[in-house]
């Protein structure tokens, strides 16, 4: 008999201040990654601060450790961001579904990011990377409000490397700095303009709830998307992440269980509840 | 088990409650206090009001504590020690019995072992659940709030209790459903009468007042209806429906100690909060309570009955009875079966 509340530890390998508040963090249990997929989530906490939800945003290939990506804003994630390398950080998960890359072998693929949202589009896109081999071209749309609050800075040189593998940054209007050489505009205009077809193209897309809406209205109204070619995940409040506490669902779904991944048409039967 | 049929004089069943007592069980009774009626532990048989149609809280608390410790920390430099709430929960319910609760607050543990049972066991519901017998009387006289024919119950119906007590010319009649209730009355058999099914008294033909049907196949087609806002306007958000709910579940994890020791626990939540649903980014996706009100009528209605098979209410109008401003549950769903 188990109790499905109880946390695991993980020890903290390395930490990477990625902006003033958001940080990401490399865990190790027993000294290696655990076992997860892309998209899925887990329960993270300082014990005696409260949980946190927060999504993986590291590749699941990556085998010496498994990151997440937060930002500090309550008690929780303020006593999370408190922890030093070395110090242990307790966790629940894996739990939900994931992005199902075996869809996506053969397809051209458009990775849309906004803000702390590009977490999960992180650990699905460098899984893509990591057998970059088995995927079409690869595009890169990554948005933040300021140049200061754009996350990844270390990782876009990596992103770039890979062959045919474009990747586009792009600030909000006034966010530039005067030595900013990335794009200017909110994500779904960028967006636009980058030369992308609807045809065997899969969309991944993760960021607040109104950049969602818009880069649907353009993948789908524009850009000639299928609505099941368009792929997001639900950040939605969560406390048990196992179906029981009751505050995730949206309709009949539970977004703990049933998600955090959903398609553009499966959102599209649902109510508007999130 | 097959169900078993008894009678039992009201002398007879008063030796029987005081010989649970005397055995040494817990036994939790509707209970006059502070001028008003709740489930309580009873001292002897006669502190029980067994004429109270409803004590005004359920006993939803011994299976789903208002707060329960589900571990327990301490903290010595790096080392994290933890012990397991379980504990508290395991044997919790071993010698507790619920006398004199209606049908309607028997049902309702059985209809949310449902969701602590998906999928992943939440083994702290399970451990109460398991345990604790209940020993329901029947309803002679329902008030205009309850509303438990409507909802696939009645107020003679046996789902959920152990054992359920029909009171009949001066005698009890009790019709004992599963292994829990054979073992409450095998040590005192000799005050009860084993009959066959025909002796007992025959149901009587309670109505139904709406199709809750009905109300399920509005909720599935009018999720944006301006009847949820304009309904709702009134509602202060107070909470007071999914505390009072014999069936309401959901709840809220939390952090309370130091940095040396401390506990995370879980509590009663309530849907009708705006924080319950509010995102750390400041999105809410229930802004209004028409919004949260028509959560909860949804989750009792439509989303259990899709996912469980069985509706997340037991028809007992507690959340109207106490509501503040008299929002009538019953009065909506049918309300909402009528405009379907």
């Amino acid at each position: 008999m188990e109790n499905i509340y109880l946390p695991k530890l993980a020890e903290i390998k390395e930490i990477i201040q990625e902006t003033e508040d958001t940080k990401t963090m490399r865990l190790t249990i027993n000294n290696k990654s655990i076992d997860f997929l892309p998209g899925q989530f887990g329960e993270f906490s300082l014990i005696g601060e409260g949980e946190s939800t927060f999504g993986f945003s590291s590749s699941p290939l990556r085998k010496e450790y498994f990151e997440i990506s937060f930002r500090t804003f309550g008690r929780a994630t303020s006593g999370i961001n408190g922890l030093n390398e070395g110090d242990k950080i307790a966790f629940r998960g894996p739990y939900g579904n994931f992005f199902d890359t075996s869809r996506m072998r053969g397809k051209d693929l458009v990775f849309i990011g906004g803000g702390i949202g590009m977490a999960p589009v992180k650990s699905v896109l460098e899984y893509c990377l990591d057998e970059r081999e088995k995927y079409g071209k690869i595009t890169v749309l990554y948005g933040a409000r300021t140049v200061s609050s754009l996350m990844y800075k270390n990782n876009f040189n990596e992103w770039k490397t890979h062959k045919d593998t474009e990747v586009a940054i792009t600030v909000d209007p006034g966010g530039e700095t005067p030595d900013w050489t990335g794009k200017i505009g909110l994500v779904p205009n960028v967006l636009e303009q980058l030369p992308l077809k609807g045809e065997n193209t899969i969309a991944i897309v993760c960021g607040p709830p109104i950049m969602i809406k818009f880069v649907l209205k353009s993948l789908e109204e524009k850009m000639g998307f299928k609505k099941e070619d368009i792929i997001t995940t639900l950040e939605n409040r969560m406390k048990c992440g196992l179906g029981k506490c009751g505050r995730c669902n949206i309709g009949s779904v539970y977004v703990c269980k049933e998600g955090p991944v959903f398609t553009a048409k499966e959102l599209e039967r649902l109510p508007n509840d999130f | 088990m097959e169900e078993r049929y008894f009678e039992i004089t009201r002398e007879n069943l008063k030796k029987f409650v005081d010989s649970l007592i005397s055995g040494g069980s817990e036994v939790i009774a509707p209970r006059d206090r502070d001028g008003d009626t709740f489930y309580g532990k009873i001292a002897n048989f006669d502190e029980a009001n067994l004429d109270m149609l409803l004590p005004k809280m359920s006993y939803k608390e011994f299976l789903l504590p208002k707060t329960e410790i589900l571990f327990e920390y301490s903290l010595f430099g790096t080392e994290t020690e933890i012990k397991d709430g379980l504990e508290y929960a395991r044997g919790a319910n071993k010698k507790r019995v619920i006398f004199g609760g209606r049908p309607c607050d028997g049902a309702a543990g059985r209809i949310m072992e449902k969701v602590f049972n998906w999928d992943y066991k939440d083994e702290f519901f399970n451990e109460r659940f398991k345990d604790l017998a209940i020993i329901s009387i029947a309803c002679e006289k329902p008030d205009n709030y309850c509303f438990c024919m409507d909802i696939e119950l009645s107020p003679e119906s046996s789902y959920g209790s152990d054992i359920l007590l029909k009171k009949d010319g001066g005698k009890y009649f009790a019709t004992v459903t599963d292994e829990k209730g054979m073992a409450l009355i095998t040590p005192c058999m000799n005050l009860f009468k084993e009959i066959s099914r025909d002796k007992m008294p025959a149901p009587k033909d309670w109505k139904k007042s709406f199709d809750i049907e009905k109300t399920k196949e509005f909720l599935d087609k009018n999720f944006e209806h301006k009847y949820f806002q304009e309904r709702f306007l009134s509602c202060i958000g107070c909470g007071i429906c999914t505390y009072a709910c014999p069936t309401c579940h959901c709840f809220d994890i939390q952090d309370e100690g130091g940095c040396k020791e401390g506990r995370r626990i879980r509590n009663w939540d309530s849907c009708q909060f705006s924080i319950f649903t509010l995102h750390a980014s400041g999105h809410n996706p229930r802004v209004t309570q028409g919004d949260r009100y028509r959560q909860r009528l949804m989750h009792k209605f439509k989303i259990y009955s899709e996912k469980f098979n069985k509706y997340l209410c037991v028809g007992c109008g507690r959340c109207s009875r106490n509501c503040p401003e008299d929002i009538d549950i019953r009065e909506i769903a049918k309300d909402l079966a009528d405009m379907e």
